[in-house]
């Protein structure tokens, strides 16, 4: 039953009744990618290193307005789940995508194809018992 | 992102057997777990998972409804279990393999927009699986290459 196990240990637990109760660094992962503003950035992100304030102008054109200290929260928020990093650049700082983060999420659908092979496993296993009983039964009557 | 589990495997035994073992209800609580199905189209059930005190996991519930039923070929009901497993769609097909039948298993639709409870989105698609997508394919070729290395 390992893969309840996973689940627990790296879904169920980390996050009941969709408050988001973090104790992962995968976790903050999921957390970072779940609102629809940040995912933006992250896309913005994946075009090009960006700072700040450009960053701000996409949101606000893209009817995400909000004001700057928001900005900056969201941007702390992929920065402390490791999805971005921040360089310095003279005066302004640049935002930087790390795609390699989000391996989490790809390894979340993982977890659900261990649950099926296991399963599928199990009902292989099952009909080749059945089968056996049923040759047996089978024989008997003979 | 590939958002769908794809399996193929091959059953040495005839299709109306593996039929069974997917549509009984008894013989489905044996390699699945305890259901309240039926093969009807549109009949909702349940599979309920059990706990793991240990684990700390209670247990859980996964709601489904028969979306397709045509013994002996093809069964689809929806899997529903919170966050991004909502409305997921399992399917098998069963086809003859000369004395045997070949599964073909689906299980498609997370929506990995939506982790874990968050509420739907409101019009912030934004061409996000396709990035998720791309991403996915950026840390697969570095795993693979990390792999033949």
């Amino acid at each position: 039953m390992c893969w309840i196990e996973d689940l627990t240990r790296k879904i169920f637990l980390t996050y009941t009744g969709g408050i988001v109760v973090t104790t992962t660094r995968e976790a903050d992962v999921f957390g970072a990618i779940s609102h629809p503003a940040r995912r933006y950035m992250l896309e913005l992100l994946a075009e090009d290193d960006r700072s700040v304030n450009t960053i701000a102008g996409h949101l606000d054109a893209g009817d995400f307005k909000m004001s700057r200290p928001a900005v900056s929260q969201h941007l702390r928020v992929l920065l402390d789940a490791g999805l971005v990093t921040e360089q310095r650049h003279g005066r302004e700082r640049r935002y930087h995508l790390v795609p390699e983060r989000l391996g989490p999420v790809r390894d979340w659908i993982k977890l659900y194809e261990r649950f099926w092979d296991d399963r599928l496993t199990r009902l292989q296993k099952l009909l080749a018992t059945k089968a056996t009983k049923a040759t047996t039964t089978k024989r008997n009557k003979q | 992102m590939n958002n769908t589990i794809q399996r193929e495997l091959r059953i040495p035994q005839p299709r109306e057997q593996v039929w069974r073992a997917i549509t009984d209800r008894a013989t489905l609580a044996e390699w699945m777990f305890p259901n309240d199905f039926e093969p009807r189209v549109g009949h909702r059930f349940t599979f309920q998972v059990p706990g793991n005190p240990k684990m700390n996991f209670d247990g859980l519930t996964v709601r489904c409804e028969v979306l397709e039923c045509q013994p002996p070929s093809r069964l689809e009901f929806s899997w529903s279990a919170g966050g991004p497993v909502e409305n997921t769609r399992v399917s098998f097909k069963l086809e003859p393999d000369g004395s045997g039948t070949r599964v073909l298993f689906e299980h498609s639709g997370f929506d990995l927009t939506q982790p874990f409870g968050e509420q739907a989105l409101k019009g912030a698609e934004y061409g996000w699986a396709k990035m998720l997508k791309e991403l996915a394919t950026v840390v697969a070729s570095r795993n693979s290459a990390r792999e033949t290395s």
